[in-house]
Formats: structure tokens, C-alpha cells, sequence
């Protein structure tokens, strides 16, 4: 809101400059943001606070300066230069949604001149970045900016039967509002109405039809108090925010509209003339009854640790309006506080009464908020509270540290991204085994309402779609080696109807490109799915999660035949591939992408992987290579569990040396070169003994996978 | 003067050295600059030759030793003393060509061998941690050791943990549609870590300290300072005796860890459904320290977040008894820190995962 320097001076009589006012405004809450000069005047921006509406207006700041700056708020002149007669005899109200309408105030003024407004009016509404209309439109903007109360200005002679009527809109009711805009009104809507039509979009916007213009001789002025949600309605619903709409939906001062057509209809006869009805309709069916707010003075100390005398509270409350209540109970003799023992003055306390325009006003806490704000935040000590328990990090984050690390030595660079991914990735992923339990996943995914990135409405079921947007970002700024990795939560609905959205911990993996060297530009090779394996395995190893084992798989998003599904503890807990060509050309990728995906949760939940210490060896190992020419589809796991299921007490480990495939060895074929340790703990092994052990194993694997000893 | 059985044997000795190692005379006293890696190496090894066939056991000189022994008696001193005189200065001639040569070999070698130490080491290429990582770890590391216990709760809430338990009036805008994401079933995905206040408050009882760094959302339509999904942190902690002093203190000695301990930082009154008295805080700019730049826009302070004593109401909601206990809780972005820290001038950066802006941080 812009306020005039010069007219809070001349509510409050400070002397403060405009920069004093900024900074000392500022540090009690209404944050001026900039000061402009505008002629002979300065104009303070100021920042309000959701919570006071009643700062949307030159007499809320005064009230404030008036703390600030001593002295007392000095309300302008409010009496009519002349009256005659009684509103009642030129019209009549009806207010049929009285839940909507709380409060109507009417008064006429007959015989006034429309014109143009005098200079110091045009400046003043122009200072404050508004534009002069007439002299009777422009006074009811300077009330609404003095004192906070939207005003109305009607022209009798137009309104049907010259009668208003406060009432929900008819269904399809059509108003042209003062804009010029034909509206169509729903029955929700809340309209002054005359006679026969809406004349006015309550809070809102006047009616065109029924506005005042230079022929206009009598006038109704309203002053109405609307329910704030009402009026935030029936706003959104048309797309028109106003001045007016803007301080009834934060709640303007049920208590201040007489007040604002009396300053009205004095300034309309002071300058367009005219002589105005000695009274008001005012229809207040229900008038607000004040809240008492009890105050013990020493809650002050105990919640701001500001040490402030009674008075000081007391002054600054008065300041604000908040006065104390006629009759207090304990605090009785608390204004001779200057007097008082520091012993009976922290017992003190009063009552207050909450001011008709401060309805953030309502319990004790409030109003130690005033107190403090106005005392100073700045005689706020630093205080650290005494240590009585001790600091603890979120379960397994040393766990999920040592994972990024790992990840990030494999060269992989961490990525964040949106939680809510395009809908068309629904039918492109197979997610983490058991996020989705029903067949029809769609309807178990969750799913944004209001999304505001178009087509973003899911909540991801997989963080892949993210990570390969991600890729494809890249791709597109000339980045053509891309490793990547996310940690975060996927989302999938309940089991049960209604219930609570799931969110587990998943963390993915993307691949792509060359593998490179630090500080070296060329390429060391080529990313294959080995190095999003090993990537992995660091991963995990670093969060020493039980033993997983990888085995073939088949899922949508992968390239079949390139595929595996991790098993921990015997439970699926995520898969790695390379991505299967049509997910691949829907990104428009060209070049191989490899993918993981795990359920960072289900690992961390895993039994951690112990360390157990075991005795070094006392005497030498034997080591043997084989290489077999095996078909391709018996796996190194294979070969190596057939090993292992030998049961051979002297062997302790079958390592694979490398796999071979091309020329020399058969289509379909590979040579498999394994290394097998032999050690024996009480002696050192002769080789006859390695010889036939070595014997044994070649002998079951070439049975067992029809594989020949390449020799 | 040589006489007898060796006559004049030692000069004919001495004639044919001289005539052989003619060639290397020059290396005696260095000479040996323009000879290249390989001709150095040559002449090196035909030294050697030379020496052998001058100096080794079938050599004229060795003949001519043995015959001392036969040389009169009254000679044989003075004949011994000649032999060994013509030995010493063949093997200085010898000794002092092939340092010569040495020296010029093994300085040819370190120019040959000689390493550019500025070439990149050998180490394959490292990845980063995400910026709001780094600066999340930090933050949790400074609180967790002034007590703190980090919590977290659920992304997708209901509106009692989003508004209702903050205290959050049903009327108030954050609650529309316009403002935070709804799913279809009416969950609202959290506007602010303000929730897990209300879930650490039912899982433990006071005196308690927690910090909450986590996503949140708002529908914001994406631009250079917005984005529909931020990272935040909140704080609280609930004792008996708690006053905005121990707030203002506790997030100071945060600011300081975090920006050195010349930092100072001020409270401006504000509003927050869920805290009451309520504060923004600002700390004095960590670049300039207070005398005003581009940073803080030449105020001196940068604004952080808000703060306050926790409200009453929502106290009460979670069965604390605001008689008995008092608490603040405070909170501000991680993402808008990131910025400040590390001079971002576009907060769409931190999620679009360019390699090319994630490979700065470490």
C-alpha cells in the first residue's frame, strides 16, 4: 500500500522524517520497501502483513507512528456542512443474506454538483498512484485510503424504485460493472440490488448502469462490512480484484462504517455541495461484541525475554487503541505501576479490550506481540538454552552419505528433480517391486489436481522419467557423457481407499556416453551396462547392505536380454539395464542409456553386513586359471555356484579372469577364464593335491554346461 | 733411460694408446656438447673397449708389468715407478674422457626423461554432490551438534498436519487451490516443513530439539526465483522457560557457524499462523558484512526466514501445555541459501541437472 508522508503527519502530528518513518516503521512490522517523492510529498511502499487489513489504510499507519513517535492519532473532520431530513425518507434497505452482509449503512446527499476534483484531492490520490475521477467518486477513494472502509457512491435517481436490496445473485443474473465488463453472476454471488436488478457486485465493483455522472444530483452513499470469503469468492471467480474486494477480504473494521460515511458526506458537502440526510440506515443485525483479552505483565518477560515496566506495556498498548477493560480483576491499581514493588508488578495483570479493527487480537500471546514489537526486537538478547539433550542425525544418513560418496567416485554427479512427472511415463516404466500392488496402476499412482507445469500431474511412481528428462537436457546443451543419480521419494496411492498416499526412498541411476578421465578431454571408452553395475555394487558396498545377487530380467523399460532384478534377503529390491529402445526413442536418444532403479529404503531396512574378523592365512595359496568354452547362456554365476556347490574344503575362491568372445571360439560360445584359489589351513598344498582338485571342478563344469577346457 | 728387457717397450706402449684414443682426447676436458644421445652412447662404449684392450689383463701394459720383476735389482725401482707412471696417465686419460662422457649422457637423459609435473594426474572423472546437498549436510552437521534431532515426515499430507494443527485459519489463501497442490484425493502435498513440527511434537515429548529439512511445495509457475518444489528447514524446540531471547540466540550461533563469527543478525516483526509473537530474521551480509553491496542490494542484511514462539493452538493440538512448556521454531529455504552462497542468478539451475552446473560443486 502507498501512504503519504504528509497525511500520516497530519493524522499524527510527527515529526519524523520519511527516512526515520521507513526505518523505524520497518523494524516494527509494516516493511516499507521504498520511499519515492511525489512533488512537495514523499510516498512510503509499504509491505503489509496478511493478518492486518487495518494497515491498508492511512489511519492503521498513523496509529503505528503514533507509538513510534508519542502523541495521539487526530481523526479528520466529520460533520456535514448541511442536513436535512431523514434517510429514510429518500429510500429503504433490505439485506436478505444476512449471513453474507453483516453490516449496511446508507445516507443520502441531495442536490450535489459532480465535477472535478480541487488540486490538493487530484495530487494527494495521485501521489498515492491513483487516478482522479470527480469529486465525488475520488472522496470515497480518499476515505476508503484514510480510513480503510470501501465506499459506494450510487445515483438515486437511477436505482429502480430508489430502493437497494443486499442478496445472493439469481443464477445466470447478468451486471455490468463499472469497468465496462458484461458479467454473468452465479447464485453464490453477493449483490446490492435495486428493485428490479444488481446495481453492484457487493465488496466488489459498482454496477455501470446506476454509476454517478455529471447529470447526477442525489446520491446514496453505502458503507457495508461483507464476509471476507464471500467477497474472496466471488473475486476469484470473476477475475476481478479490486481495492475494494482486496480490504474486504482481509476483513475490514465491522465497527467503522458510519464513521467512514460521515467523513464522506462531509467532504461530498464540503466540496460538491449538496445537503445530506441527519441520519443513517444501518442495519447491523448482529453488532460485534468486543473481545476482552486478559494480559499478565509478566508473560511478556517469559515469552520475549524483554524485561519492559508495566507502564511501557500499558502506554504502548493504549497507543494502539488497545485500552484496558473498565473493570479488571487482580491488576486493578496497574496504572500506579511507577510506584510498584518488581515483586507485585510481575503478579500484575489486565484486561484489554480488543479494538473493533484489530480482529488479530485474541489472546495473550497477541497482545505480547505488541508489547515486544513496539518495545524493540532489537533489546532482544542472544541467549543460547541450556543443552539437555543430545543432537541425533535422521536414521542410516552416515549410510546414505557414504552411498552418495561412492556414487560420486564412480563419476556420477547428483541430480534433483521434479516430484511430479508427465503422465505419458505411466505405461514406459515398470516401477519398484511392490510400490504398485493392483493391476490397473494407473489408478493406484497418485495424481496432482492442479498441476501447474502442464501435463506434470502425477506424483512419480519412478524417478527415472526425471533423471532421463534430465539426460535429454543435456543432450540438447551439447553434453554427450552423462552419469547421473537421484535420491528421493516415489509415490504411489494406498491399498485402501482414501488412505494416505505412500512415499518410499528410491534412489536411480542414469549412464550415457564415454567414460572420462579428470582434466582430460578425450575418452578413456565407452559406458556399458558393467559400469552402471559396478556403480551400483560401490554404492551398496559403501552402505554395506547384505549380499545382493543380480539375475537376468525382463521389464518394460529395459532392453530384453540386458536386464537384471537385485535380490536381497531373497526380496526384489530394484533392476538395472539398458533402456529399451522405444522408452530410448521417445527421449530421441541416440546412443545407449543405462538405467537403475533400487529401493533405497528396503536396502537401508536390510540387515546391515557385520564385519567378522577371519585369521590371515598361515600357509601359501595355489592358484589355477581355467578357461572354458561354455555356451553363452550359462552365466558366470552359474560356473561359479557350480564351483562353490562342490563343497571343496581347500578352495576359497572362484574369481572370474575375463571373458573372451570372437575368433577362435565358436558362434553361440565364449571362453569363460576362471581363477580358482586353493589353500589348505594346516599345510601347504603339494601340487598332485591342487592337480586333482583343479581336475574335479573343470571335470563338473564341462559336464554340467557342456563346456570344453580350452587348452 | 729405460734399459734392459723393457728398453723401450714403454714408449712404443704408450705410442699405440696414444694413437688410438686420439679421437677421444678432445672429451678430456669436455668437448663433448654436440655429441647427440647416441653418439655419447657410442663413444661411451668404445672408451670401454679401448680400456680394455690398454689397460685389461692381456693387455701391452699388463705385459710390460709382469716384466718388472726381471728388471736388475738396482733398476727395478726406477723402471717400476716408469711403468706405473705410463699406467696412471692412460687411466687418467681414459677416466677423464668417459666422466666427460657421462656427465653429458646423463644429462641428455634427464632432458629426455624430463616430465611435464603439469600434465592432469591419472584419476577417472569424479562426480558432485548436489548443491542443496552440500548445504543440507552442513546445516544438519552445525545443528545436530547444538543438540538437534533431524525428523522427517510425509511429502503428501493431510490438512491436519499441513493447516489445521498449524493453526492456519479455514479460511486463509495458502489453503486454496491457487496456492498449494491438491491430489485427487484431497491430500495436499506439504507447503512448508512446518508439518514435521507437528509430527516430532506427537513423537516426543519435551524438553525437545528438531530440526526438518525437506521438499516442499507451492504452485508457483517457474521463473528465475520461483519454483513450484524447494527444499526448506525448519526448527523447533519446546522447554520449559523458552523465550525469543533462546531463539534469537540459537539461530545466531547457527549463522555465525555457517558465516563466521563476525555475523549478526535482527528480528523485524511479522506474522505466522502457526507462531506468536513471530519475527522475520536477517543476518548482517556474509560478503560485505553489513556496509551494503549487490549481495543484499546495499542494505546491509539479507533476509533468511521466519520465526517466532510456537502459537498456543498449536501446542494444545499436540497435547503440550503452554502454561507449563514455551517454544520457538523457525524456518527458511535451502534452496535461496544455495543461492546466496554460491552467487546463483537463476534458481531453475538447481533442477535441471545440467552436468556442466553440478560439476562446479564439491
Amino acid at each position: 500500500m502507498n501512504i503519504s508522508y504528509n497525511w500520516l503527519r497530519e493524522l499524527t502530528g510527527a515529526r519524523l522524517t520519511a527516512g526515520e518513518l521507513r526505518e523505524r516503521l520497518t523494524m516494527a512490522g509494516l516493511e516499507v520497501e521504498a520511499v519515492h517523492e511525489a512533488g512537495d510529498d514523499f510516498v512510503l511502499e509499504i509491505a503489509g502483513l496478511s493478518n492486518r487489513p487495518d494497515w491498508l489504510s492511512h489511519l492503521g499507519v498513523a496509529r503505528e507512528v503514533s507509538v513510534l513517535a508519542g502523541g495521539e492519532v487526530r481523526l479528520p473532520e466529520m460533520r456535514a456542512a448541511r442536513e436535512e431530513g431523514k434517510t429514510e425518507s429518500f429510500t429503504s434497505v433490505e439485506v436478505e443474506a444476512v449471513d453474507l452482509c453483516t453490516r449496511f449503512t446508507a445516507r443520502v446527499v441531495r442536490g450535489v454538483s459532480i465535477a472535478p476534483s480541487p488540486a490538493w484531492l487530484v495530487a494527494r490520490l495521485q501521489a498515492v498512484g491513483q487516478r482522479s475521477i470527480n469529486n465525488v467518486a475520488d472522496i470515497t477513494n480518499y476515505v476508503m485510503l484514510e480510513l480503510g472502509q470501501p465506499l459506494h457512491a450510487f445515483d438515486l435517481e437511477k436505482l429502480n424504485e430508489r430502493r437497494l436490496v443486499v442478496r445472493r445473485a439469481r443464477a445466470g443474473e447478468r451486471l455490468t460493472t463499472l469497468d465496462g465488463v458484461e458479467r454473468e453472476l452465479d447464485a453464490e454471488m453477493l449483490v446490492i440490488a435495486d428493485a428490479a436488478r444488481a446495481v453492484a457486485l457487493a465488496g466488489v465493483m459498482g454496477g455501470a448502469e446506476t454509476e454517478i455522472s455529471d447529470a447526477t444530483r442525489d446520491i446514496l452513499i453505502e458503507a457495508a462490512h461483507f464476509a471476507p470469503a464471500s467477497v474472496r469468492r466471488t473475486s476469484r471467480a470473476l477475475g476481478l480484484q479490486t481495492e475494494a474486494s482486496d480490504r474486504f477480504e482481509r476483513g475490514v473494521d465491522p465497527e467503522g462504517q458510519l464513521r467512514a460515511q460521515a467523513r464522506t458526506v462531509a467532504l461530498i458537502t464540503e466540496l460538491a455541495g449538496g445537503t445530506a440526510t441527519t441520519d443513517a440506515i444501518d442495519l447491523y443485525p448482529q453488532p460485534a461484541t468486543p473481545t476482552i483479552v486478559p494480559l499478565r505483565f509478566s508473560r511478556v518477560r517469559e515469552l520475549t525475554g524483554l524485561d519492559v515496566p508495566m507502564r511501557d506495556s500499558i502506554r504502548i498498548l493504549g497507543a494502539l487503541g488497545i485500552e484496558r477493560a473498565g473493570a479488571d480483576g487482580a491488576g486493578s491499581s496497574a496504572d500506579d505501576g511507577g510506584a510498584r514493588s518488581a515483586a507485585a508488578e510481575s503478579e500484575a495483570a489486565a484486561n484489554f479490550v480488543s479494538p473493533s479493527w484489530r480482529t488479530d487480537i485474541r489472546i495473550e500471546e497477541d497482545l505480547v506481540e505488541e508489547v515486544g514489537r513496539h518495545f524493540g526486537y532489537d533489546k532482544v538478547s542472544d541467549t543460547l538454552p541450556a543443552a539437555n539433550v543430545a543432537g541425533e542425525y535422521r536414521a542410516h544418513e552416515g549410510r546414505r552419505r557414504a552411498s552418495r560418496r561412492a556414487l560420486n567416485a564412480c563419476g556420477f554427479d547428483e541430480a534433483l528433480t521434479f516430484s511430479f512427472i508427465d503422465t505419458a511415463h505411466d505405461e514406459q516404466f515398470e516401477f519398484l517391486p511392490g510400490l504398485v500392488r493392483r493391476a490397473d496402476e494407473a489408478s493406484r499412482l497418485v495424481t496432482l489436481s492442479n498441476p501447474i507445469i502442464e501435463g506434470a500431474a502425477r506424483m512419480r511412481p519412478t524417478l527415472l522419467a526425471g533423471l532421463l528428462d534430465s539426460v535429454r537436457h543435456n543432450f540438447n546443451h551439447g553434453t554427450r557423457d552423462v552419469r547421473l543419480f537421484e535420491m528421493g521419494r516415489v509415490y504411489a496411492a494406498d491399498s485402501e481407499e482414501g488412505g494416505q498416499p505412500r512415499e518410499t526412498d528410491a534412489c536411480a541411476l542414469v549412464a550415457t556416453g564415454v567414460a572420462t578421465e579428470e582434466g582430460h578431454a578425450g575418452a578413456s571408452r565407452e559406458l556399458d551396462f558393467y559400469d552402471l553395475k559396478g556403480a551400483l555394487e560401490a554404492a551398496l558396498a559403501a552402505m554395506n547392505v547384505a549380499p545382493v545377487e543380480f539375475a537376468a530380467t525382463g521389464a518394460r523399460h529395459l532392453r530384453e536380454g540386458q536386464a537384471a532384478q537385485l535380490t536381497c534377503e531373497g526380496r526384489a529390491v530394484g533392476m538395472l539395464g539398458r533402456l529399451a529402445d522405444d522408452v530410448a526413442a521417445a527421449y530421441k536418444f541416440k546412443q545407449p542409456v543405462y538405467v537403475a532403479e533400487i529401493d533405497f529404503a528396503a536396502l537401508l531396512a536390510a540387515a546391515e553386513a557385520g564385519v567378522r574378523y577371519a585369521p590371515l592365512a598361515r600357509f601359501p595359496s595355489v592358484t589355477r586359471d581355467a578357461s572354458l568354452v561354455a555356451p553363452r547362456r550359462v552365466t558366470f554365476a552359474e560356473m561359479q555356484r557350480a564351483v562353490v556347490e562342490l563343497n571343496l574344503e581347500q578352495v576359497r575362491r572362484v574369481a572370474l579372469v575375463y571373458v573372451y568372445e570372437g575368433e577362435r571360439v565358436p558362434e553361440g560360445r565364449r571362453s569363460v577364464t576362471l581363477r580358482i584359489e586353493y589353500r589348505a589351513d594346516d599345510r601347504t598344498l603339494r601340487d598332485e593335491e591342487v592337480d586333482e582338485l583343479h581336475g574335479r571342478i573343470v571335470g563338473t563344469l564341462e559336464e554340467k554346461f557342456g563346456a570344453q577346457l580350452k587348452r | 733411460m729405460s734399459s734392459g728387457i723393457v728398453g723401450q717397450q714403454p714408449e712404443t706402449v704408450r705410442e699405440a694408446f696414444e694413437q688410438e684414443f686420439g679421437r677421444f682426447a678432445r672429451f678430456r676436458a669436455g668437448g663433448a656438447d654436440e655429441l647427440t644421445f647416441a653418439e655419447a652412447e657410442t663413444a661411451l662404449r668404445e672408451l670401454a673397449e679401448l680400456r680394455t684392450r690398454h689397460t685389461g689383463k692381456k693387455s701391452a701394459l699388463a705385459g710390460l708389468k709382469k716384466l718388472i720383476g726381471r728388471v736388475a735389482a738396482e733398476e727395478r725401482a726406477a723402471v717400476g715407478q716408469q711403468i706405473q707412471q705410463l699406467e696412471n696417465e692412460i687411466i687418467a686419460a681414459l677416466e677423464e674422457s668417459k666422466q666427460t662422457l657421462d656427465a653429458h649422457v646423463a644429462a641428455l637423459r634427464v632432458e629426455r626423461e624430463l616430465l611435464d609435473v603439469t600434465l592432469p594426474g591419472r584419476r577417472t572423472r569424479r562426480g558432485h554432490q548436489h548443491p542443496i546437498t552440500l548445504v543440507r549436510q552442513r546445516i544438519e552437521d552445525i545443528f545436530v551438534a547444538m543438540g538437534y534431532t533431524v525428523e522427517d515426515g510425509p511429502e503428501i499430507e493431510t490438512d491436519f498436519y499441513n493447516f489445521d494443527a498449524l493453526n492456519i485459519p479455514p479460511t486463509h489463501p495458502a489453503r486454496s487451490p491457487q496456492d498449494t497442490f491438491y491430489t485427487t484425493e484431497g491430500f495436499a502435498l506439504r507447503s512448508q516443513t512446518s508439518t514435521v513440527q507437528i509430527h516430532a511434537m506427537q513423537r516426543r515429548k519435551p524438553p525437545l530439539r528438531v530440526i526438518a529439512p525437506g521438499k516442499v511445495f507451492r504452485r508457483d509457475t517457474p521463473d528465475a526465483t520461483h519454483n513450484p518444489m524447494f527444499f526448506q528447514l525448519e526448527g523447533l524446540l519446546v522447554d520449559r522457560g523458552i523465550t525469543m531471547g533462546h531463539l534469537k540466540g540459537t539461530v545466531t550461533e547457527f549463522l555465525r557457524r555457517l558465516y563466521g563469527p563476525q555475523t549478526r543478525t535482527r528480528f523485524r516483526p511479522s506474522y505466522f499462523p502457526f507462531t506468536e509473537p513471530s519475527a522475520e530474521f536477517d543476518f548482517s551480509c556474509f560478503k560485505c558484512n553489513g556496509a551494503g553491496c549487490r549481495l543484499c542490494k546495499g542494505s546491509g542484511w539479507i533476509e533468511l526466514g521466519g520465526s517466532g514462539m510456537v502459537h498456543p493452538n498449536v501446542l494444545r493440538a499436540v497435547g503440550i501445555d503452554p502454561q507449563e512448556f514455551s517454544g520457538f521454531a523457525f524456518g527458511f529455504g535451502i534452496d535461496r541459501m544455495c543461492m546466496l552462497n554460491f552467487g546463483l542468478d537463476d534458481i531453475r539451475l538447481l533442477f535441471e541437472n545440467d552436468v556442466r552446473f553440478l560439476e562446479q560443486f564439491n
